[in-house]
């Protein structure tokens, strides 16, 4: 709790009117924060869970659709972000010091790796949209250029090899692209599959090509939802970034008034924590079926 | 002790207008750019009320379908919209912000003796958030409207139905963010505003009341805003998340959606406990019995009410295992509301009590929330929901809280801080006369449909047989007299901003910090930081609350 006791009037840069003096200003901005952030893990919570029931029910599916994710990527992405904390650790701690130069070079730096990162999302969503994986009917170049294409593919799904990308299955609903089933055939003789897989990739005990790509892009959907608004989440934060650029560059924060810096790095952690959780999840998972 | 004369609540208001909150800036601009959360409250008022008489009226047409047995006023797709529409504009649109948004935000400030909210930024925004979500909301209206009720169940709002999901599940989602950023305001508040010897423990309850509901609202809202979202993307892209039909799970849609809303319909109850705290201590003249476990039992609800979702879903296929759990949580969480109840009557033994319009209505509270709380004993027991599930005994149970618990609360408010609002005396007789309506009306319209869903008369239908027609015809006759009741209120209530008495300070003689302030207040809510040294709710005389001595003196000077 904070004394509102003494009445003269301050003049601290950046003290709003409706606070006394800056510690409470401080103390309820990152509240706000903690608060806020406390909100953003249950709004990613509700999407974890689906996450969680759906890779529970179908883990073949989930694990195909993951083995076509690329690892590299995600890897890097991965990597870019890590620093990129460590670069808005190190703006605070100049931001503290009062050492203007530095400050606002890390956050040059921090703001690079933020689009760096996001450079990376663009280019595996196009990749994805290049092999016909985006969920959404229409959203589909392969469909659109190769309209003469087969309408089903020749060959039985479970002789397709992995991650080829010339193959010319168009799926007949026109939509998301899938015609690899070979991970259930394996499940199949080892006897992994679960109780919903049985039933939910076989008619009349055959396996469904069409069945098991729904499952398929139950995981690309999930996957473009979680990611699209932790890149939603990115470039909120780059453009507080920018706000933060420019208050740097006017010299506002020093060793007395560093909060706002403080805050937004707090935010920008946070965006970094739930990516370290989505890359396992969504690329790593389920890749020892690969060999 | 306080100064005595500075609390005293008969000074007569001075002749030349003083500077307060409401005529401090008469531009337009001055209203809609305002950071002061007094005029941020009346705004919300305005446009809450709006919505309230826009719910109001689907109530109507739905209560007027159902005068005769046959579906014969509406069709029955019309019909469907109409109590969907009726069901999303009352929920998320009046019920959800009516406490918090309008006299929460009114008021917390003042309880504690702050200038303002810690983010009154913040707080505008989320204004603008309301408004956008309910210009989308009201679109989709006038486009051609829902009709998968309120619950928006997939796979229904998923797959079959032709209407607009998409755009009301999107206006719901904005507007969800509206009342997350008051919530994040109100704790923010709460733990860093508070005036020089404002402790926890001589917090008015409802301030705990309200930091209760803030935590539902920031924990609980983000979860429907994505499970609404998700709905909307899969009716866009078409992609089995909850559809059966192409891999989806529609129970999942149901464990999400009430994860949030059971611990919503305590957003809906809430901030109304919180009034009735006010209500009945104040004019019970007395402090309230076992403050700290009436503040904690409001914790204890916003923890458990997270718990007990699956008592929404007995019948739609969880396990029994769960079933069981599901109602054993459910009684347990009906405990703190129990002890509410208790300690109210408790306060209101032996205290010295005027019936003046918030405190009947408070009266009226306790009885129709006692009702709605034991049936909800009832469904929560895993035997009788199966008879009961889906009937209008759930539509009984959920009004008797909703309306007889929130809508009678946020009345009492209403009446109990208008003076302070507005700075004027609404007539007490029309006061009572409509206290004693909307009880006589509420009761008459829901306690038929107790009856009537015991008998078997499902929820959501135009129609129904014959032999229950007399039982409907005294409900919609009974909402006729609802409505009356609540419509006599608008009246008045306006009238008392023209012609009503000017209101003292103080004018019921009580001791929270509101009252310690100017009716209405200046901008900057205290003309001193006040210093509190008082425990909540203390009566003393010594703090010059002798209310006989006060009637005396205001004798003297008039
Ligand atoms: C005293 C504690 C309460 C208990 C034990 C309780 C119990 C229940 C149960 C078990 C159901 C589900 C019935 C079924 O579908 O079979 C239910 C439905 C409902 N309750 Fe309560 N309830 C309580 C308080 C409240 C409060 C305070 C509110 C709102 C202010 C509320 C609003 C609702 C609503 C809206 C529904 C119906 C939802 C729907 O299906 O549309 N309840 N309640
Ligand atoms: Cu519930």
């Amino acid at each position: 709790m904070t004394a509102h006791g003494d009445t003269h009037e301050h003049h601290e840069p950046g003290l709003q009117h409706q606070f006394e003096d800056m510690n409470q200003q401080e103390e309820s901005v990152s509240i706000a924060m903690w608060a806020f952030l406390a909100q953003e893990i249950m709004f990613f919570g509700g999407l974890f869970t689906a996450y969680l029931v759906f890779r529970w029910r179908f883990p073949m599916a989930f694990a195909a659709g993951s083995n076509h994710l690329d690892p590299f990527w995600g890897g890097l992405n991965t990597l870019v972000l890590i620093v990129s904390s460590l670069t808005m650790a190190l703006t605070v701690y100049y931001a503290q010091k009062g050492n203007r130069t530095l400050q606002v070079a890390m956050i040059v730096l921090t703001m690079l790796f933020g689009s760096v990162f996001l450079g990376v999302k663009a280019i595996e969503y196009t990749d994805k949209y290049n092999h016909g994986l985006v969920p959404v009917t229409g959203w589909n170049k392969k469909v659109k250029e190769d309209t003469s294409a087969p309408h089903v593919t020749e060959q039985d799904c479970t002789q397709v090899g992995h991650g080829d990308g010339d193959d010319h299955y168009v799926n007949p609903k026109g939509e998301f692209q899938w015609k690899d089933c070979s991970l259930v055939k394996l499940a199949q003789e080892k006897n992994y599959l679960t109780a919903d897989e049985k039933i939910g990739y076989f008619t009349n005990g055959e396996i469904d090509a069409d069945k098991f790509r729904d499952k398929v892009r139950l995981f690309y959907f999930i996957y473009f939802v979680m990611t699209g608004l932790h890149a939603l989440h990115m470039i909120i934060g780059l453009g507080v970034m920018l706000w933060l650029l420019w208050k740097a560059w006017i010299g506002t924060y020093g060793p007395k008034y560093y909060a706002p810096v403080e805050i937004s790095g707090l935010y920008w952690h946070f965006v970094d924590i739930v990516w370290i959780f989505l890359f396992p999840l969504l690329y790593l998972l389920g890749r020892h079926f690969l060999h | 002790m306080q100064d005595v004369s500075a609390i005293s609540g008969n000074s007569i208001p001075a002749d030349e207008p003083k500077l307060n909150y409401i005529n401090n800036g008469h531009t337009l601009k001055s209203w809609l750019l305002t950071k002061d959360h007094k005029r941020i409250a009346l705004m919300y008022l305005l446009s809450v009320s709006a919505f309230f008489l826009m719910g109001g009226i689907y109530a109507a047409f739905i209560r007027l379908e159902l005068l005769t047995p046959a579906s014969d006023l509406l069709e029955t797709a019309t019909y469907n919209k109409v109590f969907t529409q009726h069901g999303i504009l009352m929920v998320f649109f009046f019920l959800i912000p009516a406490i918090p948004a309008i006299l929460g935000n009114f008021l917390l400030p003042l309880m504690i003796g702050a200038k303002d909210l810690a983010l009154p930024r913040i707080n505008l925004l989320s204004l603008y958030i309301y408004w956008i979500g309910g210009i989308i909301t009201l679109w989709a209206l006038m486009k051609g409207g829902v009709d998968t009720g309120w619950t928006f169940y997939t796979p229904y709002s998923t797959t079959f139905s032709n209407s607009y999901v998409m755009a009301v599940g999107i206006g719901v989602f904005i507007n969800g963010f509206s009342s997350i950023l008051t919530g994040l305001n109100f704790i923010v508040s709460i733990h860093t505003m508070r005036a020089p010897g404002m402790t926890w423990f001589r917090l008015p309850l409802f301030v705990w009341a309200h930091y209760a509901t803030s935590l539902v609202m920031i924990l609980g809202t983000p979860v429907v805003a994505i499970t609404i979202l998700l709905v909307a993307i899969e009716r866009f892209a078409r992609i089995g998340i909850f559809d059966p039909a192409i891999g989806g799970d529609p129970i999942l849609f149901q464990h999400l959606f009430w994860f949030y809303s059971h611990p919503a319909v305590y957003i809906m109850i809430l901030p109304g406990m919180g009034v009735i705290s006010e209500v009945i201590a104040g004019f019970s003249r007395k402090r309230i019995f076992g403050y700290e476990f009436v503040a904690f039992s409001s914790i204890a609800i916003a923890v458990f009410g997270f718990l007990v979702w699956g008592h929404h879903m007995f019948v739609s296929g969880q396990s029994v295992f769960a079933g069981l759990v599901f109602s054993f949580l459910t009684m347990v969480v009906a405990v703190p509301s129990a002890i509410k109840t208790f300690n109210w009557v408790a306060t209101m033994y032996k205290g010295s009590i005027s019936y003046d319009t918030p405190m009947l209505y408070a009266i009226g509270f306790l009885g129709l929330f006692l009702v709605g709380g034991l049936t909800g004993l009832f469904l929560g027991s895993i035997g009788l929901t199966v008879h009961l599930t889906d009937t209008y005994f759930i539509v009984a149970h959920f009004h008797y809280v909703m309306v007889g618990g929130q809508v009678i609360a946020y009345l009492a408010g209403i009446h109990y801080w208008w003076p302070k609002m507005t700075g004027r005396m609404y007539s007490e007789f029309w006061g009572k006369v409509s206290a004693m309506l909307v009880f006589v009306g509420f009761n008459l319209t829901f306690f038929p449909q107790f009856i009537l869903g015991y008998m078997g008369m499902p929820r959501r239908y135009a129609s129904y047989p014959e032999e229950l027609q007399v039982l409907n015809i005294f409900s919609t006759a009974g909402a006729s007299v609802l409505g009356i009741g609540l419509l006599m209120p608008v009246v008045y209530l306006i009238h008392s901003l023209f012609y009503g008495k000017k209101a003292a300070d103080n004018p019921w003689m009580h001791p929270g910090l509101e009252w310690r302030t100017s009716s209405p207040p200046p901008t900057e809510n205290f003309k001193e930081m006040p210093v509190v040294t008082w425990e909540a709710y203390d009566f003393g005389e010594e703090s010059g609350l002798d209310i006989e001595e006060a009637r005396r003196r205001e004798a003297v000077t008039v």
